[in-house]
């Protein structure tokens, strides 16, 4: 179910027609160029005012086009909220008024349109500058036409955004019943949603929505305007309100009675409306609440009216709950009635729905067998099973460094034996810069191409730290290590930096071959002098015998092969055929 | 109260600061200084916006003003004159309304005098032909000038078929062709667009009226079967004549007077 929460409060102020227009006219002034003179070329000025009428006939189009988007279109908001709407705003006005909206934007693009096409024919400064005047004073004329739907369309969004938020899908209790019978008690009983009680009838006139928890869960407590009994017809606005959100939530109706007729109006014509909204309920869970509890009870009553509520619960049509806001009895238990009862309602219709073959499918709880009789249990090392979990508190654990350090008196007093803890931290940092060539290794996802010579060596991380933790071997390392960065350029380049830091620390360790790690860190290109020689007594000849044949040139100062050279100033298929001189290099 | 209404239920819970009222006097008050600063500093085009707009306020300020006085003012009674015999020195007073009558009439003979073809707009300003008329090159070397354009608004019949271009003398342009008339009944004081029906003459020259060009001055045809006008025979009259007021070609409409 695609859960979609209306946030009108989104939709942007609505101007009225007057500030309209003054805001349109002065971003076209402050947006666009100012300056023209009845010496420019006729083109330009023809452009210039172009440039102003288009750009007023785009920002009335967007700012219109923005009313248009962000009122919410009847036909496609929850059943709910349009019918809500069409009782607080009258759904045909609100419809007229976009509409009207939009004929005016269209209106204005044919304004708009007509102008620049007249604009192209515009042979002077002064025409073309009254016909800009004629364009935006009738785009202002036709806005100014729009005034009584701007401003009913502002009336609508600052109402429409105190609207309070009903969510349309969750769980919700709908409180509803005649004028005074105790719903808002109730409400501000079991939320705190704070709404006005007094003792006269319709003092709540509009919807209100409150929140709790039960079970975990989160409800939505809806308190409405009282309703009296009569046709539909007959109900005014307040009313419509309760009625509508009666035929469209998918909620528990608590509906109120007043035993005590404090309320003034008879158990008979309370019963009657109940009778006369009852198809409304359809087959959602309904409770019948007789509020006021401790003013009069169902005891109380004469027989006929006790039996008139009693048939009602036989008929299945409601259950019967009592509750007193005054003495706090009943409201709890009441409240989790119904909340179950909804409860139960929802999976009951999610169960019934179509789309729950769908999902029953997917779900299957297996049961395997037993195969035989083998045991097998989870294989735990021998060397884990004699370990014990290391416990700070447990006198007998297990003596870290941390432990000496505390013994010999502290942090940073290491006295005894110096010698030991250097190698530990030695073997700290090997362990260290082990882990992070791994995860180099790891992480580098366009990881260069290896040779497969060395791939033969299989240089892994494991490897290598298996050959640095053998001295013996740190020169074969040292020699492979050299070698995968010199063989693969790629490499050289992502790794030098890290390299360096490496080479230190070998060096730092006692291997004098830390040098061979010593690399630049920026790429550098390889010089082409000595390229295709064999050594460096041919490159010295092959130097000598440049020279010389450079000298003489030199001396005459010629041209050489190096100097910047144009050899055609215009080269005859560029600046042949029709098109303007130069403009393409293709013919 | 609604419930996201919480500026005033909190007005209705805890009420206004105490000095709520004092202070919303004290700003009225200081408002009208406030708007005089403001007019004296303003200068440029806000100025003129300012200006007009506070005009026409004041008008009206002084109307109903007019109003709430004449409620109280002593009305004069209407008409003085007495029925019956009158006495020498009043008899002038007759004779005054008589002239006005004879002046009245006076006017309507010179009117009628003038002939059928006063128009609204006597005169116009002459249009030169190369304002009208965009010379077009043509040939293959742009050395041919025998092509025009016409750059005033243009009305074209509906059964006009272009010729070829090779031979089209003048050009009008499908940007500047109208076929309808915002037309003033100057009698009625209302507006109607009508459609034009024909151009009847163009006061700038003949080729101008075969050219079907519109400019300020020129008569044309409309069709006013919309308006139910009715011959004095009782039938319904369908074209008339309204002449152009203004520079179409400036304003990107046609706006005519009716000649009735
Ligand atoms: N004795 C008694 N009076 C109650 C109880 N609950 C509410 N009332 C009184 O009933 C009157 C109306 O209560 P509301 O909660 O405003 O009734 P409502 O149904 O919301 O009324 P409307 O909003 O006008 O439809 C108030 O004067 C309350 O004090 C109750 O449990 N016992
Ligand atoms: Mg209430």
């Amino acid at each position: 179910m695609s859960q979609t929460l209306y946030n009108f409060k989104r939709i942007h102020p609505v101007p009225t027609s007057s500030d309209f227009v003054d805001i349109v006219l002065s971003r076209t002034q402050r947006k666009t160029p100012t300056v023209v003179h009845p010496g420019y070329s006729i083109g330009r000025i023809r452009q210039f005012y172009m440039r102003k009428v288009k750009y007023t006939q785009e920002t009335f189009e967007e700012k219109l086009g923005l009313i248009i988007s962000d009122f919410p279109q009847l036909d496609s908001v929850h059943p709910f909220y349009a019918d809500l709407m069409n009782v607080l705003y009258d759904k045909d006005h609100y419809k007229l008024a976009l509409g009207q909206i939009n004929t005016a934007k269209n209106l204005i693009t044919n304004v708009g349109k007509d102008y620049v096409r007249l604009l192209k024919f515009g042979d002077s400064l002064y025409r073309c500058k009254q016909l800009k005047k004629a364009a935006m004073g009738r785009m202002a004329t036709i806005m100014k036409r729009q005034k009584d739907s701007l401003g009913y369309l502002e009336q609508v969004r600052m109402h429409l955004s105190r609207l309070p938020s009903i969510d349309t899908n969750t769980r919700t209790l709908l409180i509803c019943g005649y004028p005074n019978v105790g719903k808002s008690s109730f409400m501000n009983k079991v939320t705190r949603a704070d709404v006005e009680v007094q003792p006269y009838a319709f003092t709540t006139k509009s919807l209100f929505v409150g929140h709790m928890d039960y079970k975990y869960l989160r409800w939505q407590v809806l308190d409405t305007p009282g309703i009296l009994d009569h046709e539909l017809e007959e109900r005014n606005t307040i009313e419509m309100q309760s009625i509508t959100a009666l035929a469209h939530l998918r909620a528990a109706v608590l509906f109120f009675i007043d035993l005590s007729e404090q309320c003034g109006y008879s158990i008979e014509t309370q019963l009657s409306l109940f009778n006369s909204i009852k198809p409304l309920f359809g087959n959602r869970p309904t409770l019948l609440i007789m509020s006021k509890s401790d003013a009069k009870q169902l005891e109380d009553l004469p027989e006929e009216t006790q039996n008139m509520i009693k048939e009602i619960e036989n008929s299945g049509a409601a259950k019967l709950s009592r509750l007193s806001s005054y003495l706090d009895t009943g409201v709890m238990e009441t409240r989790n009635m119904a909340c179950e009862l909804l409860l139960q309602y929802r999976v009951d219709t999610k169960l019934k729905g179509s789309k729950i073959k769908e999902n029953l499918n997917k779900i299957n709880l297996s049961m395997p067998k037993k195969r035989d009789s083998v045991q097998r249990p989870s294989f735990i090392p021998e060397a884990v099973i004699g370990k014990q979990r290391y416990d700070m508190n447990d006198p007998n654990r297990r003596i870290l460094e941390r432990d000496i350090e505390a013994m010999s008196g502290g942090a940073g007093e290491i006295d005894e034996d110096e010698e030991r803890i250097i190698k530990l931290a030695k073997s700290i940092r090997t362990k260290k810069q082990i882990l992070a060539q791994q995860s180099r290794l790891k992480n580098n996802v366009n990881r260069p191409k290896v040779t497969n010579k060395i791939r033969a060596t299989k240089l892994t991380a494991q490897n290598f730290a298996d050959k640095l933790a053998n001295k013996d071997n740190l020169d074969t390392i040292n020699n492979t290590a050299s070698n995968l960065l010199s063989t693969s350029a790629k490499r050289k380049r992502s790794l030098s930096v890290a390299n360096k830091g490496l080479g230190d620390e070998l060096a730092r360790m006692g291997t004098n071959s830390g040098a061979q790690f010593e690399q630049r860190a920026v790429s550098v290109s390889r010089s082409r002098v000595d390229a295709g020689l064999k050594n460096s007594s041919m490159l010295d000849t092959v130097m000598k015998k440049h020279a010389k044949v450079q000298r003489k040139s030199n001396l005459l100062a010629k041209r050489g092969e190096s100097d910047r050279q144009i050899l055609t100033k215009m080269p005859k298929h560029l600046f042949s055929g029709k098109r303007g001189n130069g403009s393409n290099d293709y013919r | 109260m609604p419930q996201n209404e919480y500026i005033e239920k909190s007005i209705k819970q805890h009420g206004r600061r105490l000095d709520h009222d004092e202070r919303k006097r004290k700003r009225e008050a200081r408002q009208v200084h406030k708007d005089s600063q403001f007019a004296q500093k303003i200068h440029g085009l806000k100025a003129k916006i300012h200006n007009k707009k506070r005009h026409s306020e004041k008008i009206q300020m002084k109307k109903t003003i007019k109003m709430h006085e004449e409620k109280n003012a002593n009305q004069k009674t209407g008409d003085a004159v007495p029925e019956g015999a009158v006495p020498a020195y009043l008899l002038d007073r007759e004779g005054q309304q008589r002239a006005k009558i004879l002046s009245n009439m006076i006017k309507q003979k010179r009117k009628e005098k003038a002939g059928k073809w006063d128009v609204p707009l006597p005169k116009v300003r002459g249009i030169a032909e190369d304002e009208t008329f965009r010379v077009i090159k043509t040939g293959k070397r742009k050395s041919k000038s025998w092509k025009r354009m016409v750059t005033k608004a243009t009305f074209i019949g509906e059964g006009f078929t272009r010729k070829p271009p090779k031979y089209e003398r003048f050009i009008r342009p499908m940007a500047l062709r109208y076929k309808k008339a915002n037309v003033t009944h100057p009698e009625l004081k209302a507006t109607f667009q009508l459609p034009i029906i024909s151009v009847k003459k163009n006061p700038q020259s003949p080729m101008y009226t075969q050219l079907g060009v519109l400019t300020k001055g020129t008569i044309i045809e409309v069709n006013v079967s919309e308006l139910g006008l009715v011959t004095t025979g009782g039938k319904v009259v369908w074209g008339k004549y309204a002449q152009i007021t203004n520079n179409p070609e400036n304003d990107g409409c046609i706006n005519a007077v009716l000649l009735v």
